[in-house]
């Protein structure tokens, strides 16, 4: 029998409970500086532009003088480029995440669709720039910094997103719910979207606010097809030059003038508020819908 | 007629072709088991028939009818005083076309003025033509679909493999872009390639792509200093700051915190990844830089310059916390539990047991998620055009202004350009550089989370 008692075995069990301790108090500083550092950030911007925040700045749009620039013209066109990722985006990727998790047939090239997606994931979005510059502008022609060549190239990045979320959320459907409607005879295209998709909504839903937020906030693929000049009048249509909130933060950041720190926070609260409203949607949509089969 | 009134017109279209058609076999309908598909699905028949057909014809209308115009174009006899070289020619017409599509603008030869009127008329001329053509398309189409309204009419599994070819058309999409990005940048680099060797691209050590004229071109095109700056602020610097601090408030949360604090903290850490970068950007350009600045002062470096690798590398390392911090959970959380329970009832405390056990079993993963996080940093864009400079400096000074190839991307593609001198260009053998390195990055790490995955289950 040991003796536990000993000086030498008291130490060595005090040195290792301090080096417990220890462990524990880095882990919580670790977290610790990096919420500091996210509570830095907003509460600089806040304090920097909350004053720059009013009903002038929000219905103006840019201007060279920093007293009367605002946002409008700028948030019209991101609001513009969104609409037109939303609508090739969210029914190409749901299309595809179906096809994908019902029907596809076990071969190779679906194994390829399946490793481009998930890299196009993870390419990072100043290459989706460069593509939407060489195809979109210069081989097919579309106008340059308007929603429509902008809200195209960041479908292409949204879109793999959606097809990921999509098929999660069929994927989690279970398959009594498909075994029961086939059984009283609807063909399987009919229980995909009778019955599968409608089940599956909440989560495609919640996964394509999340990429459009990520869509919203994206700047590099941008500054690539040109969204980079200086616009004064909002654009009235998808084909119209346009800049967009993010664009506007980058150009606004550029100016020698003091005076546009307060404009450049103001437009960054902006934006902050806009996709917070858009996360915490998803994660209401989440909370409300969520099933546990 | 505008794109977007002959979409609508054709919707019209489909419209009434759905209910005309469901009426119809709602008509048929006579009694139980009489039709084969229901009524629903005719409509949808018919309402097909009239659109696809519609808008292919449409696309290919779209595709030819330039070139038609073009040659109507030379025909008219106004083409006849246009100079003969060619390359005037085109610039002269595409400047008329221009003007005729906005008429507001000016002309920068007065030649092209004279041809709009031209270009007007045979534009108008075509464009008839154009929805005459959609319209007898829809027309045909439709009334093809109606005359197979019958009560056996299989028009069920019709629409159903139509839905079929639409949903493969939207999965094969994904393939479509990758095949597209690929052929991009292959494309643009050959002729990249095609002026300045690849050798001293990948090789040269001096990056200045301003004053690259004559047969020197090749040597101002080095990109091992952008190669390098791109490692030691998004694979060096970010690191230091991301790893430490992602993987012990990973563990933090996962081991000790209590389960209130956990669901508080998480998506608190997770709004980390969703600030948009520009903000960041902005963040590290008015407020991180200046305490670097003053840093570098205060550690005796004399005039230190604003823009610094440091600034860019810790707020880029910020940025990728979450994503760490979210890969070395997934992974801690795969270690078998009886792993754990095994190594605390040998009498091991707990912050032993992580560092012995945990960590070393779920190492792989870690490894993986670095990794990803590497390929997502040195693709950041915005932090580093806006805080880390534009200078190709080959030092391993974090005070020193640095640049990455994300940034040169940006510079060399932004601005006034023509669009084939070799500047431009090399933005997109940067671009192929980078996305090949990203590429290998991440399959590398998918097949190291996957393989460890299983080597657990």
């Amino acid at each position: 029998m040991s003796n536990w008692h000993t000086p030498d075995a008291n130490a060595r069990l005090k040195r290792r409970y301090g080096a417990e301790r220890r462990f524990k108090a880095v882990g919580l500083i670790a977290i610790l500086l990096s919420l500091g550092f996210l509570a830095f950030l907003l509460v600089t911007m806040v304090a920097n532009g909350v004053s720059g925040i009013n009903w002038s700045f929000l219905s103006n749009s840019d201007s060279t003088d920093a007293a009367t620039a605002g946002v409008w013209g700028s948030l019209k066109g991101s609001l513009l480029t969104m609409g037109v990722t939303l609508a090739l985006s969210f029914p190409m990727g749901v299309c595809a995440a179906i096809y994908l998790e019902e029907f596809a047939p076990r071969q190779r090239w679906v194994d390829w669709v399946e490793v481009s997606i998930n890299n196009l994931a993870a390419v990072p979005s100043v290459i989706f720039g460069l593509l939407g510059l060489a195809m979109f502008i210069n081989v097919a022609g579309m106008p340059r910094s308007s929603a429509l060549v902008g809200g195209v190239t960041l479908a292409l990045m949204t879109m793999p997103v959606i097809v990921i979320a999509g098929r999660n959320a069929i994927k989690a459907v279970p398959p009594s719910i498909r075994d029961a409607a086939l059984a009283v005879g609807a063909s399987r295209v009919q229980t995909v979207f009778h019955h599968v998709l409608p089940l599956a909504l909440p989560g495609i839903l919640t996964g394509t606010i999340i990429g459009m937020a990520r869509a919203l906030g994206e700047t590099a693929p941008l500054l690539m097809i040109g969204m980079r000049a200086f616009i004064a009048t909002p654009a009235s249509g998808v084909t119209d030059p346009t800049s967009v909130l993010p664009m506007q933060i980058f150009l606004w950041s550029d100016e020698v003038d003091q005076a546009f720190v307060r404009n450049t926070s103001a437009a960054i609260i902006v934006l902050l508020v806009f996709l917070l409203a858009m996360n915490g949607l998803a994660i209401y949509l989440r909370n409300k819908f969520e099933t546990r089969w | 007629m505008p794109a977007s009134l002959l979409l609508l017109c054709l919707a019209g279209f489909g419209l009434i072709g759905w209910l005309t058609a469901r009426a119809k076999a709602q008509r048929l309908n006579t009694g139980r088991g009489v039709l084969h598909s229901l009524p629903g699905h005719h409509g949808w028949h018919v309402a097909l028939w009239i659109v696809v057909p519609a808008l292919v014809g449409w696309v290919i209308w779209a595709i030819v009818s330039p070139g038609m115009i073009y040659a109507a174009l030379m025909a008219s006899p106004e083409a006849a005083s246009l100079p003969t070289n060619p390359m005037e020619r085109d610039s002269i017409l595409s400047e008329a076309f221009q003007l005729a599509a906005n008429p507001g603008s000016l002309a920068f030869n007065p030649l092209a003025e004279n041809f709009v009127g031209v270009v007007n008329g045979i534009n108008s001329k075509f464009n008839s033509i154009g929805t005459a053509l959609v319209a007898i398309i829809a027309f045909c189409g439709g009334a093809f679909g109606y005359t197979k309204i019958k009560a056996k009419f299989p028009a069920r599994t019709r629409v159903e493999f139509a839905v079929m070819a639409g949903l493969l058309i939207a999965s094969l999409m994904a393939i479509l872009t990758t095949v597209g990005i690929i052929a991009t940048l292959v494309f643009e680099t050959g002729r990249f390639f095609a002026v300045v060797s690849p050798v001293d691209f990948l090789t040269g050590l001096r990056w200045s792509p301003q004053d690259g004229t004559g047969p020197e071109v090749s040597q101002t095109y080095g990109a091992i200093p952008l190669f390098w700056g791109t490692i030691f602020i998004g694979a060096i610097i970010a690191m230091i700051v991301a790893i430490p601090l992602g993987l012990m408030g990973a563990i933090y949360l996962t081991q000790y915190a209590s389960a209130t604090v956990r669901r508080w903290v998480k998506p608190l850490l997770e709004i980390l990844a969703g600030v948009p970068t520009v903000v960041y950007g902005y963040f590290a350009a008015l407020t991180v830089a200046p305490m670097v600045r003053d840093l570098a002062l205060a550690l005796g470096s004399e005039n230190p310059s604003t823009e610094s690798a440091l600034a860019a590398g810790v707020v880029m390392g910020v940025m990728i916390i979450p994503f760490v911090s979210s890969m070395a959970d997934d992974s801690i959380a795969a270690v078998p539990q009886a792993m754990r329970d095994g190594s605390l009832a040998m009498g091991a405390t707990p912050s032993e047991t992580i560092k012995r056990v945990l960590i070393p079993a779920a190492l792989p993963g870690i490894v993986a998620g670095v990794m990803l996080a590497v390929s997502r940093a040195i693709g950041e864009t915005m932090i580093v055009v806006m805080a880390a400079g534009a200078a190709a400096n080959l030092s391993a000074n974090p005070f020193a202004s640095m640049t990455t190839v994300t940034y040169q991307i940006v510079q060399l593609l932004t601005g006034d350009q023509e669009f084939d001198s070799p500047k431009t260009l090399s933005a997109f053998a940067l671009g192929l550089v980078l996305f090949v390195v990203t590429l290998i990055l991440n399959i590398i790490a998918l097949r190291v989370v996957k393989r460890f995955r299983e080597a657990y289950e």
